[in-house]
Protein backbone atom coordinates (compact mmCIF):
# COMPACT_ATOMS: atom_id res chain seq x y z
CA UNK A 1 0.00 0.00 0.00
CA UNK A 2 1.58 3.28 -1.19
CA UNK A 3 1.45 5.70 1.48
CA UNK A 4 -0.49 8.40 -0.26
CA UNK A 5 -2.94 6.86 -2.76
CA UNK A 6 -6.09 8.79 -3.88
CA UNK A 7 -9.31 7.23 -3.22
CA UNK A 8 -11.64 10.44 -4.24
CA UNK A 9 -10.26 13.29 -6.25
CA UNK A 10 -12.75 16.08 -5.89
CA UNK A 11 -12.10 19.08 -8.63
CA UNK A 12 -13.87 22.39 -8.78
CA UNK A 13 -16.91 21.66 -6.79
CA UNK A 14 -19.83 24.10 -6.53
CA UNK A 15 -23.18 23.14 -4.79
CA UNK A 16 -26.42 24.91 -5.11
CA UNK A 17 -29.73 24.25 -2.50
CA UNK A 18 -31.96 25.89 -5.24
CA UNK A 19 -30.55 29.51 -5.66
CA UNK A 20 -28.11 29.31 -2.52
CA UNK A 21 -24.43 29.10 -3.54
CA UNK A 22 -23.66 26.66 -0.69
CA UNK A 23 -19.90 25.32 -2.27
CA UNK A 24 -17.55 27.16 -4.01
CA UNK A 25 -14.94 26.10 -6.21
CA UNK A 26 -13.59 22.94 -3.81
CA UNK A 27 -10.52 20.94 -4.85
CA UNK A 28 -9.40 18.34 -2.72
CA UNK A 29 -7.86 14.20 -2.28
CA UNK A 30 -9.41 12.18 0.05
CA UNK A 31 -6.98 9.46 0.18
CA UNK A 32 -7.31 6.06 0.67
CA UNK A 33 -7.54 4.00 3.99
CA UNK A 34 -7.04 6.82 5.93
CA UNK A 35 -8.99 9.11 7.98
CA UNK A 36 -10.09 12.48 6.69
CA UNK A 37 -11.86 14.76 8.80
CA UNK A 38 -13.84 17.90 7.43
CA UNK A 39 -14.31 20.49 10.09
CA UNK A 40 -15.71 23.65 10.25
CA UNK A 41 -18.28 26.12 11.76
CA UNK A 42 -22.08 25.32 11.16
CA UNK A 43 -23.63 26.37 7.92
CA UNK A 44 -19.84 25.84 6.25
CA UNK A 45 -20.88 23.22 4.09
CA UNK A 46 -19.07 20.21 5.16
CA UNK A 47 -22.05 18.03 5.71
CA UNK A 48 -23.32 19.21 1.94
CA UNK A 49 -19.78 18.34 0.26
CA UNK A 50 -20.21 14.66 2.25
CA UNK A 51 -23.57 14.05 1.00
CA UNK A 52 -22.30 14.57 -2.35
CA UNK A 53 -20.02 12.06 -2.01
CA UNK A 54 -22.60 9.59 -1.86
CA UNK A 55 -25.14 11.68 -4.30
CA UNK A 56 -27.72 11.85 -0.86
CA UNK A 57 -28.37 14.94 -2.42
CA UNK A 58 -29.98 13.25 -5.37
CA UNK A 59 -32.98 12.77 -2.88
CA UNK A 60 -34.32 15.73 -3.16
CA UNK A 61 -35.35 18.43 -5.59
CA UNK A 62 -33.32 21.61 -6.57
CA UNK A 63 -30.55 20.43 -4.76
CA UNK A 64 -27.23 20.28 -7.91
CA UNK A 65 -24.09 20.07 -8.21
CA UNK A 66 -21.62 21.29 -10.49
CA UNK A 67 -17.56 19.84 -11.27
CA UNK A 68 -16.07 16.36 -11.28
CA UNK A 69 -15.74 13.97 -8.19
CA UNK A 70 -13.47 11.27 -9.11
CA UNK A 71 -13.94 7.85 -7.69
CA UNK A 72 -12.08 4.97 -9.15
CA UNK A 73 -11.70 6.89 -12.35
CA UNK A 74 -15.16 7.58 -12.92
CA UNK A 75 -17.17 11.20 -12.22
CA UNK A 76 -19.73 10.18 -9.22
CA UNK A 77 -21.36 13.45 -10.50
CA UNK A 78 -22.53 12.33 -13.70
CA UNK A 79 -26.15 12.17 -13.55
CA UNK A 80 -25.78 8.40 -15.78
CA UNK A 81 -23.90 6.73 -12.66
CA UNK A 82 -25.98 4.29 -10.98
CA UNK A 83 -26.99 5.44 -7.58
CA UNK A 84 -27.64 2.25 -6.16
CA UNK A 85 -24.23 0.57 -6.83
CA UNK A 86 -22.38 4.07 -6.26
CA UNK A 87 -24.00 3.48 -2.12
CA UNK A 88 -23.28 0.40 -2.08
CA UNK A 89 -19.54 0.96 -2.89
CA UNK A 90 -19.65 4.50 -0.54
CA UNK A 91 -21.39 3.98 2.94
CA UNK A 92 -22.56 6.40 4.83
CA UNK A 93 -23.63 6.76 8.68
CA UNK A 94 -26.18 9.76 10.19
CA UNK A 95 -25.69 11.66 12.81
CA UNK A 96 -28.53 10.32 14.80
CA UNK A 97 -28.73 6.51 14.71
CA UNK A 98 -30.61 4.78 12.31
CA UNK A 99 -31.67 1.41 13.31
CA UNK A 100 -35.03 0.08 10.77
CA UNK A 101 -37.92 -0.93 12.69
CA UNK A 102 -36.86 -4.70 12.28
CA UNK A 103 -34.74 -7.07 14.82
CA UNK A 104 -31.35 -6.81 14.56
CA UNK A 105 -30.31 -9.50 12.61
CA UNK A 106 -32.50 -8.25 9.67
CA UNK A 107 -31.05 -4.82 10.17
CA UNK A 108 -27.63 -5.88 8.55
CA UNK A 109 -29.23 -9.23 6.43
CA UNK A 110 -31.23 -6.40 4.58
CA UNK A 111 -27.80 -4.60 2.99
CA UNK A 112 -26.33 -8.10 2.79
CA UNK A 113 -29.14 -9.56 0.67
CA UNK A 114 -29.26 -6.05 -1.95
CA UNK A 115 -26.09 -7.30 -3.98
CA UNK A 116 -25.98 -11.08 -3.03
CA UNK A 117 -28.10 -14.11 -2.49
CA UNK A 118 -25.78 -16.31 0.03
CA UNK A 119 -27.31 -18.97 2.02
CA UNK A 120 -28.48 -18.29 5.50
CA UNK A 121 -25.20 -19.91 6.93
CA UNK A 122 -23.25 -17.68 5.28
CA UNK A 123 -25.35 -14.51 6.00
CA UNK A 124 -25.28 -15.56 9.40
CA UNK A 125 -21.14 -15.75 9.31
CA UNK A 126 -21.25 -11.95 7.54
CA UNK A 127 -23.12 -10.52 10.31
CA UNK A 128 -21.42 -12.19 13.21
CA UNK A 129 -18.18 -10.29 11.53
CA UNK A 130 -19.47 -6.98 10.84
CA UNK A 131 -21.38 -7.27 14.69
CA UNK A 132 -17.62 -8.52 15.95
CA UNK A 133 -15.88 -5.18 13.58
CA UNK A 134 -17.73 -2.71 15.65
CA UNK A 135 -17.09 -4.68 19.05
CA UNK A 136 -21.39 -5.00 19.35
CA UNK A 137 -21.03 -9.18 19.25
CA UNK A 138 -20.39 -10.02 22.62
CA UNK A 139 -23.20 -7.68 23.56
CA UNK A 140 -26.42 -8.48 21.05
CA UNK A 141 -25.50 -12.38 20.29
CA UNK A 142 -27.86 -13.90 22.43
CA UNK A 143 -30.81 -11.04 20.96
CA UNK A 144 -30.01 -11.09 17.45
CA UNK A 145 -33.83 -11.27 16.59
CA UNK A 146 -35.14 -8.74 18.56
CA UNK A 147 -35.65 -5.25 17.91
CA UNK A 148 -33.00 -3.14 16.83
CA UNK A 149 -34.99 -0.21 18.63
CA UNK A 150 -34.45 -1.92 22.28
CA UNK A 151 -30.66 -1.06 21.74
CA UNK A 152 -29.38 2.02 23.58
CA UNK A 153 -28.28 5.33 21.71
CA UNK A 154 -24.30 4.28 21.33
CA UNK A 155 -25.41 0.56 20.21
CA UNK A 156 -27.46 1.49 18.00
CA UNK A 157 -24.96 3.61 16.25
CA UNK A 158 -22.98 0.78 16.42
CA UNK A 159 -25.00 -1.27 14.68
CA UNK A 160 -25.76 1.11 11.71
CA UNK A 161 -21.72 1.15 11.22
CA UNK A 162 -21.75 -2.69 11.38
CA UNK A 163 -24.62 -2.69 9.11
CA UNK A 164 -22.68 0.18 6.37
CA UNK A 165 -20.03 -2.83 6.61
CA UNK A 166 -21.51 -5.45 5.59
CA UNK A 167 -22.14 -4.21 2.38
CA UNK A 168 -18.78 -4.11 2.00
CA UNK A 169 -18.16 -0.45 0.98
CA UNK A 170 -14.77 1.19 0.19
CA UNK A 171 -15.41 4.23 1.68
CA UNK A 172 -17.60 5.02 4.65
CA UNK A 173 -18.95 8.55 5.61
CA UNK A 174 -19.80 9.74 8.67
CA UNK A 175 -21.98 12.37 9.45
CA UNK A 176 -20.97 14.08 13.13
CA UNK A 177 -21.64 10.19 14.20
CA UNK A 178 -21.20 10.53 17.60
CA UNK A 179 -22.89 13.98 18.43
CA UNK A 180 -25.90 12.14 19.79
CA UNK A 181 -24.07 10.14 22.02
CA UNK A 182 -22.65 9.92 25.39
CA UNK A 183 -18.89 9.72 26.16
CA UNK A 184 -17.95 6.44 25.95
CA UNK A 185 -20.27 4.84 23.31
CA UNK A 186 -18.02 8.08 21.45
CA UNK A 187 -14.57 6.63 22.81
CA UNK A 188 -15.88 3.59 21.43
CA UNK A 189 -16.76 4.67 18.14
CA UNK A 190 -13.75 6.29 17.82
CA UNK A 191 -11.50 3.67 18.71
CA UNK A 192 -13.08 1.81 16.36
CA UNK A 193 -12.12 4.33 13.17
CA UNK A 194 -8.58 3.67 13.98
CA UNK A 195 -9.15 -0.25 13.22
CA UNK A 196 -11.30 0.64 10.52
CA UNK A 197 -9.13 2.71 8.70
CA UNK A 198 -7.12 -0.34 7.76
CA UNK A 199 -9.55 -1.59 5.77
CA UNK A 200 -11.58 1.20 4.85
CA UNK A 201 -11.29 4.92 3.89
CA UNK A 202 -12.99 6.92 6.20
CA UNK A 203 -14.83 10.80 5.66
CA UNK A 204 -15.33 12.09 8.81
CA UNK A 205 -17.57 15.29 9.32
CA UNK A 206 -17.27 16.67 13.20
CA UNK A 207 -17.85 19.64 15.17
CA UNK A 208 -15.53 18.33 18.15
CA UNK A 209 -12.14 19.47 17.30
CA UNK A 210 -10.83 17.11 19.84
CA UNK A 211 -11.77 14.42 18.12
CA UNK A 212 -10.51 15.71 14.80
CA UNK A 213 -7.25 15.53 16.33
CA UNK A 214 -7.55 12.19 17.88
CA UNK A 215 -8.74 10.30 14.94
CA UNK A 216 -8.04 11.79 11.76
CA UNK A 217 -5.12 11.41 9.56
CA UNK A 218 -6.07 14.51 7.54
CA UNK A 219 -8.17 17.36 8.36
CA UNK A 220 -10.12 20.06 5.69
CA UNK A 221 -11.14 23.10 7.39
CA UNK A 222 -13.94 24.63 5.53
CA UNK A 223 -15.60 28.31 6.57
CA UNK A 224 -18.79 29.63 4.75
CA UNK A 225 -18.96 27.20 1.94
CA UNK A 226 -15.41 27.29 0.66
CA UNK A 227 -12.31 24.95 1.51
CA UNK A 228 -9.67 27.07 3.39
CA UNK A 229 -6.88 24.62 4.06
CA UNK A 230 -6.40 21.18 4.18
CA UNK A 231 -3.14 19.14 5.27
CA UNK A 232 -2.14 16.45 7.74
CA UNK A 233 -4.11 17.04 11.26
CA UNK A 234 -0.82 17.42 13.10
CA UNK A 235 0.02 20.47 10.93
CA UNK A 236 -2.81 21.88 10.85
CA UNK A 237 -3.85 21.81 14.22
CA UNK A 238 -0.47 23.35 15.26
CA UNK A 239 1.06 25.04 12.43
CA UNK A 240 -2.17 26.29 10.33
CA UNK A 241 -1.26 28.33 7.29
CA UNK A 242 -4.47 30.75 6.83
CA UNK A 243 -5.43 33.18 10.20
CA UNK A 244 -8.73 31.88 10.01
CA UNK A 245 -7.48 28.29 10.67
CA UNK A 246 -5.65 29.56 13.05
CA UNK A 247 -9.16 31.52 14.54
CA UNK A 248 -11.56 28.55 14.69
CA UNK A 249 -8.96 26.17 16.05
CA UNK A 250 -8.19 28.70 18.89
CA UNK A 251 -11.73 29.17 19.87
CA UNK A 252 -12.11 32.50 18.23
CA UNK A 253 -15.31 31.89 16.98
CA UNK A 254 -17.55 29.17 15.32
CA UNK B 1 -32.27 32.91 50.10
CA UNK B 2 -35.27 32.53 52.56
CA UNK B 3 -36.02 35.96 52.42
CA UNK B 4 -36.31 35.61 48.54
CA UNK B 5 -38.56 32.83 48.74
CA UNK B 6 -40.85 35.30 51.08
CA UNK B 7 -41.05 37.75 48.89
CA UNK B 8 -41.92 35.84 45.89
CA UNK B 9 -44.72 34.35 47.91
CA UNK B 10 -46.01 37.61 49.55
CA UNK B 11 -46.54 38.99 46.05
CA UNK B 12 -50.17 38.71 45.75
CA UNK B 13 -51.23 41.75 43.56
CA UNK B 14 -54.91 42.13 42.25
CA UNK B 15 -53.28 40.68 38.99
CA UNK B 16 -52.32 37.50 40.57
CA UNK B 17 -55.29 36.95 42.25
CA UNK B 18 -57.44 37.43 38.65
CA UNK B 19 -55.37 35.17 37.04
CA UNK B 20 -55.91 32.26 39.80
CA UNK B 21 -59.75 32.76 39.49
CA UNK B 22 -59.29 32.50 35.63
CA UNK B 23 -57.38 29.48 35.90
CA UNK B 24 -60.26 28.01 37.61
CA UNK B 25 -62.76 29.52 35.68
CA UNK B 26 -61.44 28.03 32.72
CA UNK B 27 -60.87 24.62 34.42
CA UNK B 28 -64.61 24.68 35.59
CA UNK B 29 -65.20 25.23 32.20
CA UNK B 30 -63.02 22.54 30.43
CA UNK B 31 -63.94 19.80 32.99
CA UNK B 32 -68.10 20.75 32.58
CA UNK B 33 -68.25 20.19 28.67
CA UNK B 34 -66.17 16.86 29.08
CA UNK B 35 -68.93 15.95 31.95
CA UNK B 36 -71.86 16.83 29.44
CA UNK B 37 -70.01 14.81 26.34
CA UNK B 38 -69.92 11.74 28.68
CA UNK B 39 -73.09 11.80 29.97
CA UNK B 40 -75.01 12.32 26.56
CA UNK B 41 -72.24 9.18 25.61
CA UNK B 42 -73.51 7.05 28.47
CA UNK B 43 -77.14 7.20 28.12
CA UNK B 44 -76.71 6.35 24.88
CA UNK B 45 -75.17 3.31 25.71
CA UNK B 46 -77.03 2.24 28.31
CA UNK B 47 -80.42 3.15 26.65
CA UNK B 48 -78.52 0.53 23.95
CA UNK B 49 -77.63 -2.00 26.87
CA UNK B 50 -81.25 -1.69 28.13
CA UNK B 51 -82.80 -2.40 25.22
CA UNK B 52 -80.37 -4.55 23.14
CA UNK B 53 -79.65 -6.81 26.15
CA UNK B 54 -82.50 -8.76 26.11
CA UNK B 55 -82.58 -9.81 22.78
CA UNK B 56 -79.23 -11.01 22.83
CA UNK B 57 -79.12 -14.68 23.48
CA UNK B 58 -78.10 -17.71 21.07
CA UNK B 59 -81.41 -18.05 19.40
CA UNK B 60 -80.92 -14.57 18.02
CA UNK B 61 -77.03 -15.36 16.79
CA UNK B 62 -78.05 -18.91 15.20
CA UNK B 63 -80.86 -17.43 13.50
CA UNK B 64 -82.20 -16.21 10.31
CA UNK B 65 -84.75 -13.02 10.01
CA UNK B 66 -88.39 -14.29 10.01
CA UNK B 67 -91.36 -12.52 8.58
CA UNK B 68 -93.69 -10.39 11.05
CA UNK B 69 -94.76 -12.54 13.88
CA UNK B 70 -92.45 -15.61 13.83
CA UNK B 71 -89.18 -16.15 16.40
CA UNK B 72 -86.48 -14.68 13.86
CA UNK B 73 -83.09 -13.90 14.89
CA UNK B 74 -79.96 -11.74 13.21
CA UNK B 75 -77.92 -14.67 12.00
CA UNK B 76 -77.80 -13.51 8.27
CA UNK B 77 -77.56 -9.85 8.86
CA UNK B 78 -74.31 -10.54 10.71
CA UNK B 79 -73.01 -12.62 8.14
CA UNK B 80 -73.93 -10.38 5.76
CA UNK B 81 -72.64 -7.31 7.25
CA UNK B 82 -69.23 -9.29 7.80
CA UNK B 83 -69.13 -10.71 4.30
CA UNK B 84 -69.38 -7.00 2.74
CA UNK B 85 -66.79 -5.51 5.04
CA UNK B 86 -64.47 -7.69 4.77
CA UNK B 87 -65.03 -7.64 0.67
CA UNK B 88 -64.33 -4.15 1.10
CA UNK B 89 -61.47 -4.47 3.23
CA UNK B 90 -60.09 -6.64 0.34
CA UNK B 91 -60.69 -3.69 -2.00
CA UNK B 92 -59.88 -0.83 -0.17
CA UNK B 93 -56.91 -1.66 2.00
CA UNK B 94 -54.13 -2.39 -0.62
CA UNK B 95 -55.39 0.40 -3.20
CA UNK B 96 -55.66 2.70 0.14
CA UNK B 97 -52.11 1.76 1.23
CA UNK B 98 -51.03 1.84 -2.49
CA UNK B 99 -52.47 5.49 -2.93
CA UNK B 100 -50.66 6.20 0.13
CA UNK B 101 -47.75 5.68 -0.60
CA UNK B 102 -47.66 7.28 -3.96
CA UNK B 103 -49.45 10.64 -1.78
CA UNK B 104 -46.08 10.53 0.42
CA UNK B 105 -43.59 8.95 -1.70
CA UNK B 106 -44.48 10.48 -5.57
CA UNK B 107 -41.69 13.06 -6.80
CA UNK B 108 -44.24 14.69 -8.93
CA UNK B 109 -45.86 17.37 -6.55
CA UNK B 110 -48.23 18.83 -8.87
CA UNK B 111 -50.00 15.47 -9.27
CA UNK B 112 -50.01 14.29 -5.13
CA UNK B 113 -51.26 17.64 -4.54
CA UNK B 114 -54.22 17.44 -6.38
CA UNK B 115 -54.72 13.54 -5.46
CA UNK B 116 -54.47 14.65 -2.16
CA UNK B 117 -57.24 17.07 -2.75
CA UNK B 118 -59.61 14.71 -4.32
CA UNK B 119 -58.96 12.12 -1.55
CA UNK B 120 -59.77 14.68 0.92
CA UNK B 121 -62.87 15.94 -1.22
CA UNK B 122 -63.85 12.37 -1.13
CA UNK B 123 -63.82 11.71 2.84
CA UNK B 124 -65.92 14.67 3.40
CA UNK B 125 -68.49 13.62 0.59
CA UNK B 126 -71.79 12.16 2.52
CA UNK B 127 -71.96 8.63 2.63
CA UNK B 128 -75.11 8.56 0.90
CA UNK B 129 -73.89 10.08 -2.54
CA UNK B 130 -71.31 7.52 -2.63
CA UNK B 131 -74.52 4.87 -2.53
CA UNK B 132 -75.92 7.09 -5.09
CA UNK B 133 -72.57 6.84 -7.32
CA UNK B 134 -72.03 3.46 -6.61
CA UNK B 135 -76.13 2.85 -7.65
CA UNK B 136 -75.56 4.92 -11.08
CA UNK B 137 -71.89 2.76 -11.42
CA UNK B 138 -73.20 -1.14 -10.91
CA UNK B 139 -76.40 -1.48 -9.57
CA UNK B 140 -78.03 0.09 -12.72
CA UNK B 141 -76.41 -2.15 -15.04
CA UNK B 142 -76.15 -5.70 -12.39
CA UNK B 143 -78.73 -4.71 -10.30
CA UNK B 144 -78.83 -5.00 -6.45
CA UNK B 145 -75.98 -7.02 -4.74
CA UNK B 146 -73.95 -7.56 -1.76
CA UNK B 147 -70.76 -6.51 -4.33
CA UNK B 148 -71.81 -3.48 -5.07
CA UNK B 149 -72.76 -2.45 -1.33
CA UNK B 150 -69.26 -3.34 -0.89
CA UNK B 151 -67.84 -1.21 -3.64
CA UNK B 152 -69.80 1.53 -1.65
CA UNK B 153 -67.73 1.02 1.78
CA UNK B 154 -64.54 0.74 -0.11
CA UNK B 155 -65.36 3.95 -1.50
CA UNK B 156 -65.80 5.34 1.45
CA UNK B 157 -62.77 3.61 3.19
CA UNK B 158 -60.51 4.30 0.57
CA UNK B 159 -59.28 7.82 0.98
CA UNK B 160 -59.17 7.38 5.11
CA UNK B 161 -56.56 4.54 4.18
CA UNK B 162 -54.43 6.80 1.96
CA UNK B 163 -54.31 9.66 4.22
CA UNK B 164 -53.54 8.14 6.93
CA UNK B 165 -50.69 5.72 5.23
CA UNK B 166 -49.34 9.10 3.79
CA UNK B 167 -49.41 10.86 7.10
CA UNK B 168 -47.73 7.72 8.78
CA UNK B 169 -44.81 7.65 5.90
CA UNK B 170 -44.67 11.21 6.42
CA UNK B 171 -43.68 10.67 10.40
CA UNK B 172 -41.02 8.10 9.29
CA UNK B 173 -37.59 10.25 10.37
CA UNK B 174 -36.37 11.61 6.53
CA UNK B 175 -33.12 10.05 8.54
CA UNK B 176 -34.26 6.54 8.35
CA UNK B 177 -35.45 6.68 4.69
CA UNK B 178 -31.89 7.81 3.38
CA UNK B 179 -30.03 5.55 5.49
CA UNK B 180 -32.41 2.84 3.81
CA UNK B 181 -30.44 4.76 0.17
CA UNK B 182 -27.22 5.11 1.62
CA UNK B 183 -26.92 1.17 1.89
CA UNK B 184 -27.67 1.27 -1.85
CA UNK B 185 -31.11 0.07 -1.85
CA UNK B 186 -33.56 0.63 -4.63
CA UNK B 187 -36.51 3.04 -3.83
CA UNK B 188 -39.44 0.39 -3.87
CA UNK B 189 -37.06 -2.01 -1.49
CA UNK B 190 -36.73 1.32 1.00
CA UNK B 191 -40.28 2.40 1.17
CA UNK B 192 -41.84 -1.15 1.29
CA UNK B 193 -39.22 -2.75 3.86
CA UNK B 194 -37.79 -0.01 5.49
CA UNK B 195 -40.67 2.85 5.82
CA UNK B 196 -43.96 0.99 5.59
CA UNK B 197 -42.78 -1.04 8.84
CA UNK B 198 -41.73 1.88 10.42
CA UNK B 199 -45.37 3.65 9.76
CA UNK B 200 -46.86 0.45 10.69
CA UNK B 201 -48.78 1.61 13.71
CA UNK B 202 -50.18 4.28 12.18
CA UNK B 203 -51.36 2.19 8.82
CA UNK B 204 -53.07 -0.24 11.03
CA UNK B 205 -54.68 2.50 13.12
CA UNK B 206 -56.16 3.89 10.10
CA UNK B 207 -57.40 0.52 8.81
CA UNK B 208 -59.13 -0.01 12.21
CA UNK B 209 -60.62 3.33 12.37
CA UNK B 210 -61.74 3.30 8.61
CA UNK B 211 -63.11 -0.71 9.44
CA UNK B 212 -65.57 0.61 12.40
CA UNK B 213 -66.62 3.04 10.28
CA UNK B 214 -67.49 0.60 7.53
CA UNK B 215 -69.74 -1.30 9.77
CA UNK B 216 -71.92 1.13 11.06
CA UNK B 217 -72.48 3.18 7.50
CA UNK B 218 -76.24 2.67 6.34
CA UNK B 219 -77.12 5.04 3.38
CA UNK B 220 -74.46 3.44 1.37
CA UNK B 221 -75.52 0.32 1.33
CA UNK B 222 -79.33 1.43 1.18
CA UNK B 223 -79.09 1.61 -2.78
CA UNK B 224 -76.65 -1.21 -3.56
CA UNK B 225 -76.64 -4.42 -1.48
CA UNK B 226 -80.56 -3.23 -0.18
CA UNK B 227 -81.19 -5.51 2.38
CA UNK B 228 -82.32 -9.18 1.62
CA UNK B 229 -84.70 -11.24 4.63
CA UNK B 230 -83.32 -14.96 3.27
CA UNK B 231 -79.78 -15.44 3.35
CA UNK B 232 -77.40 -16.22 -0.10
CA UNK B 233 -73.97 -16.68 -0.47
CA UNK B 234 -73.81 -15.07 -3.73
CA UNK B 235 -72.48 -11.85 -3.55
CA UNK B 236 -73.99 -10.48 -6.73
CA UNK B 237 -77.39 -10.88 -5.19
CA UNK B 238 -78.96 -8.51 -2.33
CA UNK B 239 -77.58 -9.42 1.10
CA UNK B 240 -78.78 -8.20 4.40
CA UNK B 241 -76.17 -6.32 6.83
CA UNK B 242 -76.82 -4.90 10.32
CA UNK B 243 -77.25 -1.53 9.22
CA UNK B 244 -79.82 -1.97 7.04
CA UNK B 245 -81.58 -4.48 9.50
CA UNK B 246 -81.97 -1.91 12.04
CA UNK B 247 -82.91 0.78 9.45
CA UNK B 248 -86.03 -1.38 8.48
CA UNK B 249 -86.65 -2.77 11.64
CA UNK B 250 -86.90 -0.04 13.64
CA UNK B 251 -89.38 1.99 12.16
CA UNK B 252 -92.03 -1.39 12.04
CA UNK B 253 -95.02 -1.35 14.62
CA UNK B 254 -93.98 -4.82 15.76
CA UNK B 255 -92.36 -5.24 19.51
CA UNK B 256 -90.33 -8.26 18.26
CA UNK B 257 -88.66 -6.51 15.27
CA UNK B 258 -87.65 -3.08 17.49
CA UNK B 259 -86.01 -5.41 20.18
CA UNK B 260 -83.97 -6.97 17.58
CA UNK B 261 -83.16 -3.64 15.88
CA UNK B 262 -81.55 -2.78 19.26
CA UNK B 263 -80.10 -5.65 19.44
CA UNK B 264 -78.03 -5.70 16.11
CA UNK B 265 -77.36 -1.51 17.25
CA UNK B 266 -75.86 -2.85 20.56
CA UNK B 267 -74.14 -5.92 18.19
CA UNK B 268 -72.47 -2.91 16.08
CA UNK B 269 -71.10 -0.65 18.69
CA UNK B 270 -69.48 -3.70 20.36
CA UNK B 271 -67.92 -4.48 17.18
CA UNK B 272 -66.84 -0.54 16.78
CA UNK B 273 -66.41 -0.08 20.35
CA UNK B 274 -63.85 -3.55 20.26
CA UNK B 275 -62.00 -2.33 16.95
CA UNK B 276 -60.86 0.90 18.86
CA UNK B 277 -60.18 -0.62 21.77
CA UNK B 278 -57.43 -2.77 19.61
CA UNK B 279 -56.44 0.07 18.00
CA UNK B 280 -56.16 2.07 20.86
CA UNK B 281 -53.77 -0.92 22.21
CA UNK B 282 -51.99 -1.38 19.25
CA UNK B 283 -50.78 2.27 18.97
CA UNK B 284 -49.67 2.30 22.72
CA UNK B 285 -47.79 -0.76 22.29
CA UNK B 286 -46.06 0.47 18.86
CA UNK B 287 -45.36 3.77 20.84
CA UNK B 288 -44.01 1.95 24.16
CA UNK B 289 -41.18 -0.06 21.27
CA UNK B 290 -39.92 3.09 19.94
Amino acid sequence: MTDNQVAISIQKVDFYYGAYHALRNINFDINAKKVTAMIGPSGCGKSTLLRMLNRMYDLYPNQYAKGNILFDDVNILDKDIDLNILRSRIGMVFQKPTPFSMSIYENIAFGIKLYERPSSARIQEKIETALRQVALWDEVKDRLHRSALGLSGGQQQRLCIARALAVEPEVLLLDEPTSALDPISTAKIEELLDILKEKYTIVLVTHNLQQAARCADNVAFFYSGGLIEVNDAATLFTKPAQAKTHDYITGRFG
Amino acid sequence: MAQDVKKLQGRTNHLITWRFIKNRLMTVFAFSTILVMLCILISVLITLFINGLSGLSFFTLTHMTAPQGLPGGLLNPILGSMIQVGIAIIIAVPTGILGGIFLAECSNKKLSTIIRFIADIMMSVPSILIGLFVYILLVMTMGYSALAGSVALALLALPVIARTTEEALNMVPSAIHEAGFALGAPKWKVILFICLPAAKGGIITGILLSISRMAGETAPLLFTSLGNSDWSWNILKPMASLPLTIYQYADSADDTWIKLAWTAALLITFFVLCLNLIARIYVDRHRKKD
